[in-house]
């Protein structure tokens, strides 16, 4: 899945994107405030920001082809409340630096992005209400799975719907829901690895550095 | 640090003279408005403006086509396949494979507010210092918390790239396979990569620690202006003249794509 290019959405859709992604952020803003010391995170974030930003270029082979992982899932997980704009940030600098996104397309993209992984947060810490052991070896496999899967599924269903709804109106609708449905179950492996390597990624950070998880759950 | 945005930022010229707040709302203003255009018809125009801003801003050639070649291909990747699928009107046709005129049309419209729009981003961030265009919206009300979140991702991403680039050279050192040798997927490798990436994650956080402190030993409170937003640059006539001119502009595309819509051709 990719990140939407300047260009291809209509206006209107641009700048709902940017009034949804100007709500979240509004919102993960205002919880952040809320926190004891506030500044205290804000290094952290943008670190982790860098961090993800660099670790979603690392090509990952999985033959015949090679895949980037998104890692809106545990970007979620590990950042909380600071995840939109750590993502907002992120994508600023992907779309300017190496032209992946753009500027109009910016809230749109963001809101793809992030509204799935503060899911993904908000589902990693259910397991807290769920279940006795919440910090048990299979539950965080599981949990990590899912939100990795949740993040990038979520993340390709906004995709498409925006894709489906201004797509130029000549096309023919049986290629289009061809292609719709072949694009959507492409993503289905994808979802099942990026959630393999999440959850893979959640182990080794609770058994190495289990504050990186605990401290917002 | 210099990114590579940074690289023309110190020429002469009426867009580097520009107030870079007065510029960022101007130039904005002009990229909403090109995102509006949907009538062929405002493509000449929009394409005018954008090459009178880029003329203006005397940025080198090679500088746009090298910050345009990677977006482009991967534009072209997803328009190319419209005047094959879009349409009725068959303009060509060899054996199965037609072209119609309403991709055609639909491609050059998207191809042509992609390049004015990727071409006015460039002006707009390779005119002005990256340090000046965030204070320049941190002045315009950008949120104390984005700031500083922009700006010490943006003093540490170089950073992280290199230790990732460091660990991953220490891998092959240690026998980890290139991706050109791998054959078959094993589950292994991506616990290795697992393992790669959950150190990267874990390193950056331990460094952003150490930054913290340090930060707060220098006095940092992000609750009160840690940024000088005073020195953007002082307001003179020609950058008023330049925003009313760029805000009628993109108002006048707005307002006249509107009206070739609703008119019949």
């Amino acid at each position: 899945m990719v990140h939407i290019p300047d260009g291809i959405l209509p206006a209107s859709v641009c700048v709902g994107g940017y009034a949804v992604t100007g709500l979240a952020t509004w919102y993960s803003l205002r919880q952040i405030s809320r926190q004891k010391d506030p500044t205290q995170d804000i290094p952290k974030a943008a670190l982790m920001t860098a961090a993800f930003f660099v670790a979603s270029s690392v090509s990952i082979p999985i033959p015949p082809a090679s895949v980037h992982f998104i890692l809106n899932g545990l970007m979620g997980t590990v950042l909380g409340y600071y995840t939109f704009p750590a993502m907002l940030v992120g994508l600023f600098f992907q779309a300017v630096m190496i032209g992946h996104g753009g500027l109009t397309t910016l809230g749109v993209n963001a809101a793809m992005m992030g509204i799935p992984a503060l899911l993904a947060y908000h589902f990693f810490r259910s397991r807290y209400r769920l279940f006795n052991h919440p910090n048990a070896r299979w539950a965080i496999s599981v949990f990590g799975f899912l939100a990795g899967a949740i993040g990038l599924g979520l993340a390709a269903g906004i995709f498409y719907v925006l894709v489906v709804i201004t797509i130029p109106s000549g096309f023919d609708l049986a290629t289009e829901r061809a292609a719709i449905t072949g694009l959507t179950l492409a993503h289905l492996p994808l979802m099942i690895i990026e959630g393999v390597f999440t959850a893979m990624l959640m182990l080794f950070l609770w058994r190495v550095k289990p504050d990186l998880l605990e401290r917002r759950g | 640090m210099r990114m590579t945005f940074d690289q023309y930022a110190h020429l002469t010229s009426p867009i580097h003279r520009w107030e870079p707040r007065l510029k960022l709302v101007g130039i904005a203003a002009l990229i909403f408005a090109f995102a509006a255009v949907s009538d062929l018809r405002m493509l000449m125009p929009m394409l005018g403006v954008t090459g009178l801003l880029f003329g203006l801003s005397r940025l080198p050639g090679a500088f746009l086509l090298n910050r345009l070649r990677y977006p482009g291909y991967f534009l072209l990747g997803i328009v190319l396949v419209l005047p094959f699928l879009s349409g009725q009107t068959v303009i060509w046709q060899w054996g199965w494979l037609t072209v119609r005129q309403e991709g055609v049309l639909a491609m050059a419209l998207v191809a042509c507010r992609f390049l004015c729009i990727m071409t006015l981003t460039i002006v707009l961030l390779g005119t002005t210092p990256f340090l000046t265009t965030i204070k320049a919206m941190r002045s315009l009300g950008l949120p104390a918390t984005l700031t500083d979140m922009t700006l010490l991702t943006y003093r540490y991403l170089y950073d992280i790239a290199e230790m990732l680039a460091t660990m991953q050279q220490a891998m092959r050192l240690r026998g980890f396979r290139s991706r050109s040798q791998s054959k078959r997927f094993r589950r292994k490798d991506l616990q290795q990569f697992a393992t790669l990436t959950g150190t990267l994650l874990i390193r950056s956080y331990e460094q952003s620690e150490r930054v913290y402190k340090a930060m707060r030993l220098r006095g940092y409170n992000a609750q009160k202006p840690n940024l000088d937003t005073t020195q953007t640059g002082r307001v003179m006539i020609w950058d008023r003249f330049g925003l009313a001119a760029s805000l009628s502009t993109a108002i006048g595309f707005v307002v006249l794509n509107l009206f070739l819509t609703l008119t019949p051709a």
